[in-house]
């Protein structure tokens, strides 16, 4: 069993790097990311890590932002490492948080990085690290017949706005603080009420938008707070990104917000939101890129970054937050260890090349070397498995 | 005259009769068309799901579906890891409840004194209607923390904890229709108790145990709750690994239904439909099998 375990949480470190290599922000700046990232990075020692040889099985789960990606990830690196198999199950952030603290998982997925306290109910002695693998952003989704019974498709929505339709104030789809924004639609606005969709499950992505909207409204920010999971004022729960953009589907009126990704599959219209700069910035992988390449800076040493809001730039998307693969610093198990490690450096060159097809953003340049540095810290046994 | 006197207020009983008769008549009537109404009421939701299942999963039932391994964004995937994992995990789970159900059965119809009978009894009442996701929980905490991972034996075991009371009561049932004389009969020629049970009473049995054993397995196969915790659900199709996570059907329907890509809800209906035929044949095989013996 512990032989499997060890094995398993291989399989989760490589899941993470597949992960990181979905975050980055590629879409938008081009030569810089995605797809020039594939050769390995520059350093001493291995060039790049080896894929053992025996038939390993790694095992993770967590977000379901970034599930489309990995899922994407491992169907090509299995195709190059049949002997390597990658199980990653979408159970949401909080579910791959409480997975890798429990040890049940070989690597954990979350979109939001993990809280101090959250790092301090770790076993004794387990060192977690953060690997980002992709950018995502957080879209405002709609369903909404106009007053002459065609679809909407096209809405702007500011930071004021969006708080008082989550916060139970802005009731119907012909409030004026709508139609404000939306003066080129403001008379086929219908007088249908909003129904709200939220997360019913622990979420990076709640995570990301409410500290958005925590940013955006002191209202918000005094009575409901940001994080994975909040008291929401209004509307109806559904777990998971999938479950959210299948009910905003499911019924005229409704409102919610998912991964851009989730938006694009689901063929759902999202809102332009505006920035920082005024602007109304739809929500895409260039959006994200923006946002992120204007926060490199700002990107924190331990990797544990805040969700990105309201950056700078005129195309700056203002909602975007990394997503992260969380894998144990040391690896019981060699060989997973070694597949994991492969598997990330993977996703973080190869792999970032894959996200911009599917519609998420690769990780700026700085931040995937960065990423591919924190490799080299993966031990086993105290010793490293991707030697400097 | 006196019969007129008397001719009087039967007549007018006769009228009320008339009346009384009328009103009984209709209450009797529409009540009795409320309760037809009523039981088709209850056979509808059989018929709906039949029809809603077979309507939206039939085209999508295909042997790439059973064949195929889930593939991202749903393009060129099926469901093998599901039928797969179903076709493992229920099974090792009737390995384990059936032997259990039928022994603790045994125990019961044929030697615990009747004050620990009633107690397992009760025990094995409740327990048939305990929620299964608590189930779930309880294995959680002590197949899948100790050992650190998710994995099909967990989800085996939660599975057979559900099955086990159905088996014993529907067991225990059958071994009370054993004739007591056959028993006698059977001790009266010398045979040891532990022979009576075994060749005499089990044997007599066995069709009621069979019944009991397949509508469990039905009821196991369609289980959602318990598997969340121990199973937890795969990608892979996992062929004989119960150290690791395993899929069944509930899980792929459950996981499938609510993504919003239609290829994935296609083959979240053809899971669906798949697992209506297995329990349905399942649940009509037995039930016909006992009317066969009823009529015959």
């Amino acid at each position: 069993m512990t032989n499997r375990a060890s094995r398993l949480a291989s399989l989760a470190f490589g899941a993470i790097v597949v992960i990181a290599g979905c975050t980055s922000p590629g879409a938008t700046t081009g030569p810089t990311t995605g797809g020039q990232a594939s050769g390995p990075p520059a350093s001493g020692g291995m060039s790049q890590p080896q894929v053992p040889s025996g038939n390993v099985t790694l095992s993770g789960a967590g977000a379901t932002f970034p599930a489309l990606l990995y899922q994407v990830w491992i169907e090509k690196f299995g195709e190059a490492h049949s002997n390597v198999t990658v199980d990653y199950q979408a159970i949401g952030s909080g579910g791959g948080i409480k997975a890798i603290t429990q040890q049940t998982v070989d690597f954990g997925a979350s979109d939001a990085a993990m809280k101090d306290e959250e790092i301090a109910a770790l076993p004794a002695g387990t060192k977690i690290l953060h690997v980002p693998t992709a950018l995502g952003a957080v879209v405002v989704i709609f369903n909404l017949a106009g007053a002459d019974g065609s679809a909407i498709k096209k809405l702007n929505l500011d930071g004021d706005t969006i708080a008082g339709v989550f916060l139970g104030k802005i009731t119907t789809w012909n409030d004026p603080a709508i139609a404000a924004l939306n003066a080129d639609v403001a008379s086929n606005l219908p007088a249908t009420p909003i129904k709200v969709i939220h997360r019913s499950d622990g979420s990076g992505t709640t995570n990301a938008f409410t500290t958005y909207l925590a940013t955006v409204s002191s209202e918000w920010k005094d009575s409901v707070g940001a994080g994975k999971e909040v008291n929401w004022p209004t509307g109806d729960g559904a777990p998971g990104n999938d479950g959210v953009s299948g009910g905003v589907k499911t019924a005229d009126g409704r409102i919610g917000y998912v991964e851009l990704q989730y938006a694009v599959v689901s063929g759902l219209s999202s809102a332009a939101v505006k920035n920082a700069n005024g602007k109304f910035v739809a929500g895409s992988s260039a959006g994200v890129t923006a946002a992120a390449e204007g926060a490199v800076d700002a990107f924190p040493d331990d990797f544990r970054a805040a969700p990105i809001i309201n950056g700078p730039g005129d195309d700056t998307y203002p909602i975007a937050a990394y997503t992260y693969l969380l894998l144990y610093q040391d690896q019981t198990d060699a060989t997973k260890g070694q597949a994991l490690t492969a598997f990330l450096h993977w996703a973080l060159t190869d792999g970032q090349s894959e996200e911009k097809a599917i519609g998420y953003a690769p990780l700026p340049a700085p931040i995937q070397q960065k990423a591919l540095e924190e490799l080299h810290r993966i031990t086993t046994g105290g010793s490293p498995i991707w030697p400097m | 005259m006196t019969g007129a006197v008397i001719a009087q207020p039967s007549m007018a009983a006769r009228l009320t009769g008339a009346r009384v008769g009328r009103r009984r008549t209709v209450v009797d009537r529409s009540m009795r068309t409320i309760a037809m109404g009523a039981a088709f009421l209850c056979a509808l939701p059989l018929a709906a799901v039949l029809f809603f299942v077979a309507a939206n999963g039939l085209s999508a039932l295909s042997l790439d579906l059973i064949t195929k391994p889930p593939r991202a964004l749903g393009i060129g995937g099926g469901a093998a890891n599901a039928v797969v994992g179903t076709l493992q995990m229920v099974p090792l789970a009737a390995l384990i409840a059936v032997p259990v159900g039928v022994l603790g059965a045994v125990y019961i119809a044929e030697f615990a004194n009747s004050r620990s009978a009633r107690v397992i009894r009760f025990c094995a009442d409740v327990l048939v209607g305990m929620p299964s996701i608590l189930i779930g929980v309880f294995v959680f905490t002590f197949l899948v923390l100790p050992f650190k991972q998710f994995n099909g034996f967990a989800g085996s075991v939660a599975l057979a904890v559900i099955m086990i009371p159905v088996v014993m009561r529907t067991t225990e049932e059958s071994l009370h229709l054993v004739p007591n004389s056959l028993r006698e009969a059977s001790l009266a020629l010398g045979v040891p108790a532990w022979r009576t049970v075994l060749s005499v009473v089990l044997r007599t049995g066995l069709p009621g145990i069979l019944t009991g054993s397949m509508l469990a397995i039905a009821r196991a196969m369609g289980e959602t709750a318990p598997l969340l915790f121990t199973a937890l659900g795969s990608r892979v199709v996992n062929v004989g690994d119960f150290g690791r996570p395993m899929d069944s059907l509930p899980l792929f329907i459950y996981v499938n239904a609510r993504q919003p890509v239609d290829a994935l809800n296609q083959q979240a209906w053809g899971a669906a439909f798949l697992l209506l035929l297995i329990v349905l044949i399942i649940n009509v095989a037995v039930r016909a099998r006992s009317w066969g013996r009823r009529i015959g």
